[in-house]
């Protein structure tokens, strides 16, 4: 038996090694790039050490463009935007999975269908209606429909988390006399930490890398975002590569860190102590 | 009873108040206003909106446009390449990083590293990867005496291409999947090894059945997104060779934003809009697989 | 529910059937008031939509009617900078993202500034990416700049159909430092009734750069710099093959070579219409008839030229698989490490090959029946909706004179929009005295000159819808797949149906 187990998890190994080598190339690849001169980088086979070592890429990319700033704007968005979404996307997941009201196959079909048409034809519509609200140029259309559902992908997904949580929980505690509200709070928040920590974790990569909200509604170079100012470096003929590639390994470097501490939060699971299966 | 009806009424619409306003305001508004593009000839430019009724419908269905339906068809055989690859991948991938082996953490992150990374320094590694000259996948099929391909400038082999590139990319899937995995109480595999089952009991009794939630929702969001495909033609293969790899949305920014042709656009997009819809509602209707542990029936 | 089920069992049976029907009628009216008002609200919302979305339209067009009266007046008086108010006139310029361009872009301006204090403040705003698309929702949305730079290719002439940009010409006559006889050849756009509204501040032009090494060690004659005396095609795939060498060391010539294992190509080109163009030309083709009537890229002078550059792929073997126009940018590193002797590329690769500090040199594009080159150039602009045209003339006058941007054209980025800087000794000593441009250049001042034609995309009426037909036809081509004949007569109807023509104007 105990054969059995070190044989399988000497495999496990090697299968996670072997994909990791393919896993990690792009990211070693932007890495390299990062320390490397401009005329060497794109030589075919790549020289994955650099030769000479060019760490004044990083110098030059963070002063190109104004980094702490972009970095504050950025920080500024993603926060405000996370909270909202979190906060009205778990509860309306929570109406769409529990609650029983007439028309909510309806709505949740009306909400999901937003994700069928394809962005670029609604675009103008929307930043027109921005543009006369006299949001251009603001944070506002950026973090506003966060604070709105903040998207149907994450409704739906928590809701089907919700769906898979037993309703004799629920049902327990309205015995004890909980309205809707402190079902929310007491058993479902705390019972889908998982899904919840997901949804943090894909709003927070979205709006730190979301290049493109911030490119059309913002005017002014200083209020744009840090995956906008990535985007400096990227002309429409030329691209300044290790520059860029040096900007972003700092820029994807939060990213890194939210993503390892969110992965702790899957290790819990659920703790179902006294349930019956 | 009916006082719970009422009560249930107002919380659910209170609750999900914020997102149905939000819908309401942020999309449904604009959708409206792109279907009445897709009646006009708009070009952004012009001063007034032109009707022309019917005729951007006609003019796709009827053939006069030569991109049309290469262009769903190159739509078509992607989602039904890529869906399947990408679920089976990233659900492989999550039971691989659900074992309790040391350093775990290490391969989750580098495991989901490819979506975080810009999606440029990925092209550019892809396009090496894929160099037909030069490039690391070519020179090892050579090694082994295996043929090479094209890859991306092969008109049969892009797809395919595109969407073994895109499998390393699942991080976002996969992670959900391993949520889900997660969410599975231990107790019940302990149940599974005190009636003396093995590891693919565990497999088919315990662990497909609780994660049918988690594969349907991957499922619908896969389609719906591999549908929308855009950024591997727009960096990569502008839509070649030959017009093999011309995914329907980044052929619809192309007529929006560079052919200056809106209206037409539009229409393309409802199009697009009705296919996924009913793409979608057959998968929610046919979905009785899907078990829930909190309803006991289908979603 | 079970606190709920513990009252109904308190209750009489009549009370609550009656407290149940006044429920149900009071539940079915303030139901009946619900749907209403989500009703009303959403219609409001929609209308607000349709109107918003569909009034900007109207908005615009009204405001274009009264700058274009406003521009007239004050062209005819022509009036100073500054507005009737006294502050500086407020000027917003959008340029795309290069990034080296953009440290030109605003030094230019904040010069610009400082010579105009009080009079013109202009601002300029860097898209860094989807240029397009982002200046196609600030005009959607009434936030469209004064002077744009344009991309000829896509917005431009969509929007000069829709009269959206002045006509520079008058300023040009007014102006007393710049006039037109000044800009070098093919100096900018004119739409279909002969109005100029772009003028380039850079153009490229198309030539021959190669690896000096390579031909010295294999004992061969140079390129000729000099367009008049450039190779015939027959030499030039002869010089190919005599550098294109496989695995055992045979060149192309010789009766062991083996095109599947070759370790050094001759040449290298892009397969996009910028390079390829130049050769329909100097085959006497073109992309549309003379009379605007035919599609010329399937006549035999077009398909011949198309057909040779194909060859040279799949017939020589000289020239490598195909890569995207899109591919990995690699040309100046194949000719540095000796992969490619010679590459067909556009002028700006100066700049790499100046940097990657290797022995390369210029020479003349190999002729078909004659010597030319295409001239292709992006172009500013200024939208009819400004409310300061003058001071628009002012900045675009700056941004297209090649002395603030003089670092570009020094380090072979950009060529000048200037004659002076072509034809006056003095000034090209200036810019081309250095690494950036080697001996050969000579033979692009005399190509610029005298042998250039104007780009397909100023003269060819819907290019772009064109180029989507023509270049997947293409891919087949460069693939050996079809010959180029038999590609574009089988798109030809495709392309009539897009709509054929030619603007008829003299740049």
């Amino acid at each position: 038996m105990r054969r059995r187990r070190t044989v399988k998890f000497a495999l496990l190994y090697l299968a996670a090694a072997c994909l990791s080598c393919v896993f990690l190339l792009p990211f070693l690849w932007m890495l390299r790039s990062s320390f490397t001169e401009l005329s060497q980088i794109f030589e075919v086979p790549p020289r994955w050490i650099p030769h000479p070592l060019r760490i004044e890429n990083y110098k030059e990319a963070l002063t190109f463009v104004p980094f702490p700033r972009y970095f504050l704007n950025t920080v500024l968005i993603v926060a405000l935007c996370l909270i909202g979404a979190l906060l009205t996307s778990s509860l309306a997941a929570f109406s769409f999975a529990r609650i029983d009201w007439k028309g909510r196959g309806f709505w949740f079909g009306l909400l999901l269908s937003g994700m069928m048409l394809p962005g670029a034809v609604t675009l103008i519509p929307t930043f027109v209606a921005w543009q006369k609200l006299g949001f251009y140029n603001t944070f506002v259309p950026l973090i506003v429909p966060s604070w709105f559902g903040g998207g149907a992908y994450n409704i739906f997904l928590l809701r089907q988390f919700y769906l898979g949580i037993p309703r004799s929980l629920d049902e327990a505690a309205a015995m004890d006399g909980a309205g809707f509200f402190r079902i929310y709070r007491s058993v479902i928040v705390p019972l889908s930490r998982p899904a919840l920590v997901v949804v943090a974790l894909f709003c927070f990569l979205y709006n730190w890398n979301d290049f493109f909200g911030p490119l059309i509604y913002l005017k002014d170079a200083s209020r744009f975002t840090l995956a906008l100012g990535l985007q400096q470096f990227q002309g429409t003929y030329q691209t300044e590569w290790g520059l860029l590639m040096a900007a972003s390994t700092v820029v994807i470097l939060p990213c890194v860190i939210v993503f390892l501490i969110g992965q702790k939060s899957f290790i819990q699971g659920i703790a179902l102590t006294g349930m019956k299966g | 009873m009916r006082n719970n009806a009422r009560r249930n009424q107002i919380c659910g619409l209170l609750f999900a108040g914020p997102a149905i306003l939000g819908f309401v305001l942020f999309t449904l508004g604009p959708m409206v206003v792109s279907f009445v593009y897709s009646l006009t000839d708009y070009s952004v430019f012009k001063n007034a909106l032109h009707f022309i009724g019917l005729r951007n419908y006609i003019r796709m269905f009827s053939g006069a446009d030569p991109f049309f339906y290469k262009s769903l068809k190159a739509t078509f055989l992607y989602v039904v390449m890529a869906v399947p690859c990408f679920i089976a991948f990233s659900f492989a991938l999550a039971m691989l990083l659900n074992a309790k082996i040391k350093g775990v953490a290490f391969f989750r992150t580098v495991f989901y590293l490819p979506s975080i990374v810009p999606v440029v320094a990925s092209a550019m590694i892809w396009m090496w990867m894929y160099n037909p000259d030069l490039g690391l996948i070519n020179s090892l099929l050579k090694a082994v005496g295996l043929p090479t391909s094209l890859w991306l400038f092969s008109e049969k082999m892009v797809i395919p291409s595109i969407v073994f590139m895109g499998m390393w990319s699942t991080g976002g899937t996969m992670v959900i999947f391993l949520a889900g995995l997660k969410s599975i109480p231990e107790h019940y595999y302990e149940a599974v090894e005190i009636d003396g089952g093995s590891g693919w009991r565990k497999f088919i009794h315990i662990t497909v059945p609780m994660m049918t939630p988690t594969i349907f929702f991957n499922t619908v969001m896969g389609l719906i997104g591999t549908f929308q495909v855009f950024s591997e033609p727009y960096i990569l293969t502008n839509g070649g060779p030959n017009d093999a790899s011309l995914f329907y949305v980044f052929y619809i920014w192309r007529e929006a934003f560079r052919n200056s042709s809106m209206g037409y656009a539009s229409a393309l997009a409802w199009v697009l809009f009705v296919i996924i819809l009913i793409f979608t509602v057959f998968i929610f209707k046919s979905s009785k697989w899907v078990y829930y542990e909190g309803e006991g029936k289908g979603a | 529910m079970f606190r709920g089920g513990k009252r109904f069992y308190n209750e009489s049976v009549p009370d609550r059937c009656s407290a149940w029907h006044r429920k149900q009628k009071g539940r079915a009216d303030v139901n009946q008031l619900r749907k209403k008002a989500i009703a009303l609200i959403a219609v409001v919302v929609l209308t607000a939509w349709m109107i918003s979305a569909c009034g900007s339209g109207g908005g615009s067009g009204s405001s274009a009617s009264s700058a274009s009266e406003s521009a007239a007046s004050s062209s005819a008086s022509g009036g100073a900078g500054a507005s009737p108010s006294g502050q500086p006139a407020s000027i917003s310029v959008t340029a795309w993202g290069d990034p080296v361009v953009q440290s030109v872009f605003a030094k230019t301006i904040d010069q610009f500034n400082e010579s105009h204090q009080g009079s013109i403040n202009a601002k300029l705003q860097i898209i860094p990416t989807d240029y397009d698309t982002k200046l196609t929702t600030m005009i959607a949305g009434n936030e469209t700049p004064d002077v744009a730079q344009m991309e000829s290719a896509t917005l431009a002439y969509p929007l000069a159909e829709e009269g959206k940009f002045l006509d520079l010409r008058p300023f040009l006559e007014k102006d007393p430092d710049l006039k037109i006889e000044d800009l070098a050849p093919l100096h900018g756009y004119y739409s279909d009734n002969g109005e100029l509204f772009g003028l380039n501040s850079e153009r490229e032009t198309f030539m021959l750069f190669y690896n000096v090494d390579m031909f010295k060690e294999a004992g061969l004659d140079v390129p000729p710099a000099d367009p008049d005396d450039a190779w015939d095609w027959d030499t030039f795939v002869n010089v190919a093959k005599k550098l294109t060498i496989d695995q055992n060391g045979n060149d192309a010539t010789s009766p062991n070579f083996d095109p599947k294992r070759i370790k050094q190509y001759g040449v290298d080109f892009g397969k996009w219409w910028g390079l390829w163009g130049n050769f329909v030309f100097s085959n006497g083709g073109d992309f549309v008839s003379q009379d605007g009537k035919s599609f010329g890229l399937s006549q035999p002078e077009a398909t011949e030229a198309l057909q040779k550059l194909a060859d040279l792929i799949n017939v020589h073997h000289v020239a490598p698989s195909p890569t995207q126009a899109k591919s990995l940018p690699g040309g100046v590193n194949s000719l540095k490490t000796k992969k490619v002797a010679m590459l067909l590329d556009g002028q700006w690769m100066n700049l790499q090959f100046g940097n990657a500090k290797m022995n390369y040199d210029i020479g003349a594009l190999p002729k078909l029946k004659k010597p030319v080159t295409m001239v292709v150039s992006g172009m500013f602009t200024i939208f009819k909706s400004t409310r300061n045209p003058d001071a628009s003339w002012q900045v675009l006058k700056a941004l297209v004179n090649p002395e603030s941007a003089s670092e570009l054209m020094v380090t072979g980025n950009w060529l000048p929009s200037k004659r002076d800087w072509y034809t006056d000794p003095q000034i090209l000593q200036k810019w081309t005295n250095n690494a950036y441009h080697p001996k050969g250049f000579s033979g692009v001042i005399d190509s610029i000159l005298n042998h250039s034609v104007p780009t397909p995309t100023a003269y060819v009426k819907n290019f772009n819808k064109i180029m989507d037909l023509v270049n997947p036809a293409l891919d087949k081509v460069w693939l050996g797949e079809t010959t180029a004949a038999e590609a574009m007569n089988q798109i030809e109807p495709k392309v009539m149906a897009v709509g054929i023509g030619r603007r008829d104007v003299k740049m």
